[in-house]
């Protein structure tokens, strides 16, 4: 018997050192966080390479920031790969890339004004014709931050090469600052995320027609069955610039599995189903486009090879272009925030005058034309500061005196956030009716509870309390501290706005809420 | 019967690990033999390499081939060549960078191919109606290169051609290339370039380059960005259309190879234009070692592999063979072309591309 058990002992192991084989191997991946809605298709992705995915998710120029500072990672996957490219210089952290999947960064028009206008399967259609429509204010779209997003930094670079002529890629020169300016005067939501922008328009609808996203999202958006007037999706005569999701090896220790997940990424089954879940186009000519989608001629704007063109085009739009913001930071300064924290807090805000010099923190800064307004508060209101940025150098005048006042708040009392956030309100409502045309927003960072005031009940009922020209003024949380994350999640949804974790990094929470101010 | 039963099980087992123990060291044996030769390739051959048959005529030699593909002109900028045992770059200067950089003599020319743009037959009759392109027996010449680099260079756009109808598009005349810095396709477009607007003569002086300079910056730096290898601009021709880029310098080869592939992602309404004169590009294999060595003998002398290059739209000695290659596929293709030119000195050459890379870096 001790023979059938020894070759019984050799079978198994046969068998488990068979599996051992098979296990799956695991990559990070930093995302875009474009890139979420692949989330459903990572399990296909596994059983056909047995290659786990543990992504994780950035901004466009955060993400990009993080590869050039040489965070670990195996691999990177954005919905395109040209800035970074571009910024990374002589150090070359992509060893390899391959394009995945494509989308074009178009605009969407409610049906019944493409119709009007004549702009509905029209050929001749030009980015011109579109700033004027912008500019007459009959046009009224919403597009992501191009520092935060990489749908609005496509949209941003494309109309910038359409408008100054479209015939090459752009160079400073040749940005036509006129047009372009006619064109942001259409922009009436803004947003840090391409995901939250098509949710925003969904709520906003009555008071929009018109979005730019990524193709296959307004595709999304027409499927939803959440729009009133379907969305006619417009490819302007000069062209557009179409992300391609280049999937880019980092860590050169996984090129093997790299090129395993690039072979199975660009099979014709892979890609079939990619463009049936997330509506972007396929990159091998062996699957053919579905009915869902047009097919004009796809005019392609050539990219700029020049980041300093990109820099500069950036920068105009924030400081010049877009409707200027007035930002409400509604800033906990109790007892609990002493030590750390308000040390945190300061340098974070600092941060925002222009001295953080890191690619992100150039383009978060407080802008030209920006108004401020902070309003500490512990269990009393202290007087609010405001602040408008005359000049958007670092060391000029507006900064500074920005620098100065935060440097002066000091902690003290208990926590009285509702209170201090109805009076935000209010001032935030007095300023639109007197300058209806810019954006407004309010910031709420607390490390605690509130126990002081006004309830989060009596609070709700003062927003619902607003009359409809009276609403739409979000409020973005960040959770710091011991902060109660149900209560500034139901915040941040009761008045549509957004709920960030500070807690890792303060001063990255604020980074990325500028992208919604 | 039971007390027979253990000592045949016994027997049995011994057997069966013998057997198994003599398959496995035969194996053993056989991958000993087999050598594995890393190298740094031109990505326009990573198919030629992937494809079986010619994984299996190299295993006969007892090679196997782990790459990477980087530019042809990367590879001698970017790379620790010492950690490979051979570079398999496109482009006869590209080759002697590298074979400088590593301080190689020897090196392997194992097939060439003549550089062509991939276009579309819609582009291309707007040409010929502005007397540009020619067709000859079904196959497109751009038989007045100068004039279409005058277009180019003046800023012409697509709407300013007459006959224009199918592609009044806003974008300015440019042949899309990668990047010249970094890639050899481009780098054969600068050659051909230089020489047709050095008067039909190849660039052997400092003074000619300085005369023309400026005009072949503008070939590339108009472009935008642009990509780094040759297969990525190719592929985004099968995918994107017309709209992304009307014409497309590549390599002949990767269009035959796609032409003649079971699966072929070319369609009815896509052509390929010979330039008058056109170029080669030598693909050249550099080998740091012996196993580089193996290896670039086995791929220029074995006859299969010469023929299996073919298969992959690459031409080379066996005339005949790319000959039957073309009829078996029904290919319109020029059997010879006769109207080629040499590129400039390897010095010459990267003395223009080191100007172009200074205005990029003024930008």
């Amino acid at each position: 018997m001790s023979v059938l058990k020894a070759i019984l002992f050799v079978f198994v192991t046969a068998i488990l050192s068979g599996c051992g084989e098979k296990k799956s191997e695991s990559l990070a991946v930093l995302a875009g966080s474009e890139l979420r809605d692949m989330e459903p298709m990572l399990g296909d992705i596994e059983s056909n390479t047995g290659i786990k995915l543990l992504m994780t998710y950035t901004g466009t120029l955060e993400g990009a920031e993080k590869l050039i500072a040489g965070e670990p990672t195996d691999l990177a996957w954005f919905s395109h790969g040209k800035y970074v490219s571009l910024a990374q210089g002589d150090k070359n952290r992509i060893l390899a890339q391959e394009k995945t999947m494509l989308s074009p960064v178009v605009l969407g028009v409610k049906e019944s004004a493409a119709k009007a206008w004549g702009w509905a399967d029209n050929p001749k259609l030009t980015w011109r014709e579109i700033a004027a429509k912008a500019e007459s204010g009959e046009l009224r779209y919403a597009m992501a931050d191009p520092a935060a997003s990489n749908s609005g930094f496509t949209a941003l670079v494309g109309v910038a090469t359409a408008l100054s002529g479209g015939g090459d890629a752009l160079a400073p020169k040749d940005i036509d600052q006129t047009q372009l300016g006619g064109f942001f005067k259409g922009q009436q939501l803004s947003a840090g995320s391409s995901a939250w922008l098509a949710d925003a328009y969904v709520k906003e609808q009555g008071r929009l027609n018109g979005i730019i996203n990524y193709e296959s999202v307004l595709m999304g958006l027409n499927k939803g069955g959440q729009l009133q007037d379907k969305l006619a999706l417009i490819y302007p005569q000069e062209g557009i610039i179409t992300a391609d999701y280049p999937l880019m090896l980092i860590n050169g220790g996984k090129r093997e599995a790299y090129d395993k997940l690039v072979a199975y990424l660009s099979s014709p089954p892979f890609q079939q189903k990619m463009m049936e879940q997330t509506g972007r186009r396929p990159v091998i000519p062996q699957v053919k486009l579905s009915a869902d989608f047009a097919s004009p001629l796809l005019v392609e704007l050539a990219f700029p090879n020049d980041l300093s063109a990109i820099d500069k085009l950036l920068f105009a739009y924030e400081d010049q272009h877009r409707r200027s913001s007035h930002a409400f930071f509604v800033l906990d300064v109790s007892g609990s925030m002493r030590g750390e924290r308000m040390q945190s807090l300061q340098t974070t805000l600092k941060n925002l005058t222009g001295q953080d010099q890191t690619l992100s923190g150039r383009f978060t800064r407080f802008r030209n034309r920006e108004t401020l307004t902070f309003i500490p508060f512990d269990n009393r209101i202290y007087p609010a500061k405001t602040f408008t940025i005359a000049e958007p150098d670092s060391q000029g005048a507006s900064m500074q005196a920005v620098r100065q006042y935060i440097d002066s708040l000091q902690p003290m009392g208990q926590t009285a956030i509702y209170q201090a956030l109805q009076t935000a309100y209010r001032m935030a409502l007095e300023a639109r009716r007197a300058a209806p045309d810019r954006f407004y927003s309010i910031v709420l960072m607390s490390d605690g509870e509130s126990n002081s005031g006004l309830s989060e009940e009596e609070f709700a009922r003062y927003i619902r309390s607003l009359s409809s020209q009276d609403q739409g003024i979000k409020t973005f949380t960040i959770l710091f501290g011991e902060a109660n994350q149900e209560a500034m999640q139901q915040l941040a949804e009761i008045t549509e706005g957004g709920l960030f974790d500070g807690r890792q990094s303060l001063s990255q929470a604020f980074k990325t809420i500028r992208g919604y101010q | 019967m039971r007390k027979l039963i253990a000592p045949l099980l016994t027997l049995l087992l011994v057997l069966g690990l013998a057997a198994g123990i003599y398959v496995s060291v035969g194996e053993q044996l056989t991958q000993q033999r087999t050598v594995t030769v890393r190298g740094l390739i031109g990505s326009e051959k990573e198919d030629f390499f992937r494809d079986p048959r010619v994984v299996e005529a190299l295993a006969k030699k007892d090679l196997a081939v782990e790459l990477e593909k980087a530019g042809s002109r990367q590879i001698a900028t970017q790379f620790k060549l010492k950690d490979y045992d051979f570079a398999f770059p496109s482009g006869a200067p590209a080759a002697e960078k590298i074979k400088r950089e590593a301080g190689v003599n020897k090196a392997y020319e194992v097939f060439f191919t003549p550089m062509a743009v991939a276009s579309w037959k819609l582009i291309a009759d707007i040409l010929e109606a502005n007397n540009i392109v020619r067709q000859r027996e079904g196959v497109y010449y751009i038989i007045d290169l100068t004039r279409l680099l005058q277009f180019v260079i003046a800023e012409k756009r697509w709407s300013d051609l007459s006959k224009n109808e199918g592609y009044s598009v806003k974008k300015n005349l440019l042949v899309s290339t990668t990047d010249v810095r970094q890639s050899n396709s481009a780098g054969m477009y600068l050659s051909l370039a230089s020489y047709i607007l050095n008067n039909n003569n190849i660039v052997d002086s400092t003074e000619q380059i300085g005369a023309i300079i400026q005009p072949l910056e503008s070939l590339f730096l108009r472009q935008g960005f642009v990509e780094n290898s040759s297969a990525t601009p190719f592929k985004d021709y099968l995918v994107m259309g017309p709209g992304k880029a009307p014409l497309v310098m590549i390599y002949e080869a990767q269009y035959l190879e796609e032409a003649s592939s079971a699966n072929s992602g070319l369609s009815g309404d896509m052509t390929l234009l010979y330039p008058e004169p056109t170029i080669f590009s030598k693909h050249i294999l550099v080998p740091f070692n012996d196993k580089g060595n193996k290896l670039g003998a086995a791929l220029t002398d074995d006859p299969e592999l010469q023929k299996l290059a073919i298969e992959h739209g690459f031409r080379n000695r066996d005339a005949a063979g790319f000959r039957s290659f073309v009829k078996n596929h029904q290919l319109a293709v020029p059997d010879t072309l006769v109207n080629v030119v040499e590129p400039p000195t390897f010095e010459i050459l990267e003395q223009m591309i080191m100007m172009i890379e200074q205005r990029y870096k003024r930008n």
